[in-house]
């Protein structure tokens, strides 16, 4: 056998092991029992997936849904988590987010896209400070100075190794 | 004739420089010059380079994260916040944590491609296998390094990171005490930080010393590739001392790139963790064993880990045969490049399948 002739019977051999493991690749049931699940939790877990995965609008929907259905609904105003379906279901992500934080008694979120024209029509809950799952940060910048002086500092690094990477050889 | 040879003039010593007499003291004080024993020409390639560079980027982690624990407060109740000071109140902070960040993928990166050309060439046959299995742990070392880091950063995804620590502790029953939330009356997230800042670090020492005399012990491996393989006649030498140089220059590459990362691709914070919830998936290295999760459970992460180390383990017992080119290995190479394959190939599946709640759901 030589090895022009086992390179494609081993690329089948591993395509057909990527077909069995992708029909098997079928999520655990992760939604079994929902009802049993506080409302207070599914709306938390709607929330930070419009925060953190805003692509993910049928998940967060299934966690409206089951809000909605849970048993336990203590601590959560279930008329603005209908309205939240409504509103995810007219695709505004904001409104949807802000009616959510509202629904357990949070304060509205700080930096939530065009807050200004949503909050106008809602009433604001009084707040302190802001809800502890809204402190992130995602990237921050380097300002001022710093950022063009590391910048050259790593490019001088970067190419002056290079060259004398190729010297040394 | 004796006589015309007595009477001629001696020669002049050539003179010295000051630096060679400086080399000169330093060398009569530390040994310096018994660095330079030769080593083959193949080990001043890049390839045989990997796993110098994995050691630099884990000095480079140290000094970085000297930094950080200045700052850094592991009482899980002010751990986010001191992570948001670092990034937004202190200076070069937020650079000094997106170097370590950055740098830290670097390692995992080095260390599993040094695994990989080892295995490759199979730099680990006779009489190397103990150093093999050295080299395992420092795989496993570096493994737990970024893990017990990922989780100190303490938002959504540490938490939750956390959380399936906890549930695995609990399935190794006795054995997993040490991760009970409540062992010790210490907050979990503090003793994984002592973990993080000191007893990784000095296993991690401690084995690299051992791997590194082993290398010295046994000399470099052969190299299976290139027309030297296939000649009879010896390969020509280096000192050892030209492959430190070359190491040092790498790791002013290397700091470079990890320079320019850490301002142009600074690494971002998450929200605040909130309890009971599971909305985020794992690091990237980390990510393949999210489907296994999402198949059996969270004991799948424990099984994946501990299968994928085992197997790693009994390579040198696999693969006995004195051959050394992949060619003239096929079974165990195409055996390995499955799994690479299965790894990669799970990887790309968890980054692109919506997010599952794996517990207290």
């Amino acid at each position: 056998m030589t090895g022009t002739s086992r390179g494609p019977r081993l690329l089948s051999a591993i395509a057909v092991a990527w077909l069995a493991v992708a029909a098997l690749a079928t999520p655990a049931a992760a939604h079994e029992g929902e009802e049993s699940v506080p409302a207070l939790t599914q709306v938390q877990v709607a929330v930070a997936i419009l925060r953190t995965q805003p692509e993910q609008v049928d998940l967060a929907a299934d966690r409206i849904n089951d809000a909605t259905e849970a048993e336990d609904k203590d601590g959560v105003d279930i008329d603005r988590v209908e309205q939240a379906k409504t509103a995810l279901e007219a695709g505004d992500m904001a409104k949807t987010e802000l009616l959510l934080e509202q629904a357990l008694g949070a304060c509205p979120g700080q930096p939530v896209t065009n807050p200004a024209g949503v909050r106008a029509k809602l009433p604001q809950t009084a707040c302190p400070a802001p809800p502890a799952h809204e402190l992130a940060l995602g990237r921050v910048p380097l300002h001022g100075a710093a950022k063009p002086t590391l910048l050259a500092i790593g490019a001088v690094l970067t190419l002056g190794g290079l060259v004398l990477t190729r010297r040394i050889r | 004739m004796s006589d015309t040879t007595v009477d001629r003039p001696l020669a002049e010593p050539p003179p010295v420089s000051r630096r060679q007499r400086l080399v000169d003291a330093l060398d009569e004080r530390l040994g310096l010059k018994s660095l330079q024993y030769p080593i083959p020409a193949h080990a001043n390639t890049l390839a045989y380079s990997l796993g110098g560079l994995s050691l630099i980027s884990f000095v480079l982690m140290v000094a970085t994260g000297i930094f950080l624990t200045q700052y850094y407060n592991p009482d899980p109740a002010a751990a986010h916040e001191s992570v948001r000071h670092i990034i937004t109140g202190v200076t070069l902070g937020g650079f000094v944590r997106g170097f370590h960040w950055w740098g830290s993928m670097a390692m995992i990166v080095l260390v599993g491609l040094h695994l990989l050309r080892v295995f490759a060439s199979a730099s680990f046959k006779r009489p190397r296998e103990g150093n093999w299995v050295i080299g395992v742990a420092l795989a496993a070392l570096t493994a737990g390094l970024f893990f017990t880091g990922s989780v100190l950063k303490w938002d959504q995804e540490s938490l939750e990171a956390l959380e399936h620590n906890i549930e695995i502790g609990k399935l190794l029953g006795k054995f997993g005490f040490w991760f009970s939330d409540t062992f010790g009356g210490i907050p979990l997230l503090t003793r994984l930080y002592v973990v993080h800042i000191a007893v990784l670090p000095a296993l991690f020492t401690l084995a690299v010393a051992v791997h590194l005399l082993l290398v010295k012990r046994h000399g470099m491996a052969p190299s299976p590739f290139g027309d030297r393989a296939k000649d009879s006649g010896p390969e020509p030498t280096r000192p050892f001392t030209r492959h430190l140089a070359e190491l040092g220059v790498l790791g002013l590459v290397l700091v470079g790139v990890l320079t320019l990362l850490a301002v142009l691709l600074p690494p971002v914070h998450g929200p605040t963790p909130i309890e009971g919830i599971e909305v985020t998936k794992p690091p990237w290295p980390l990510l393949w064993v999210y489907p296994v999760e999402d198949w059996i459970g969270v004991v799948g992460i424990l099984w994946a880990t501990l299968a994928i180390f085992a197997a790693l383990l009994a390579v040198p017992l696999v693969d006995r045969s004195p051959e050394l080119h992949p060619r003239r290995r096929l079974p165990v190479v195409i055996g390995a490049g499955v799994v690479v394959a299965l790894i990669i190939g799970l990887t790309i599946y968890a980054a692109v399948r919506p997010v599952a709640s794996h517990i207290s759901m």
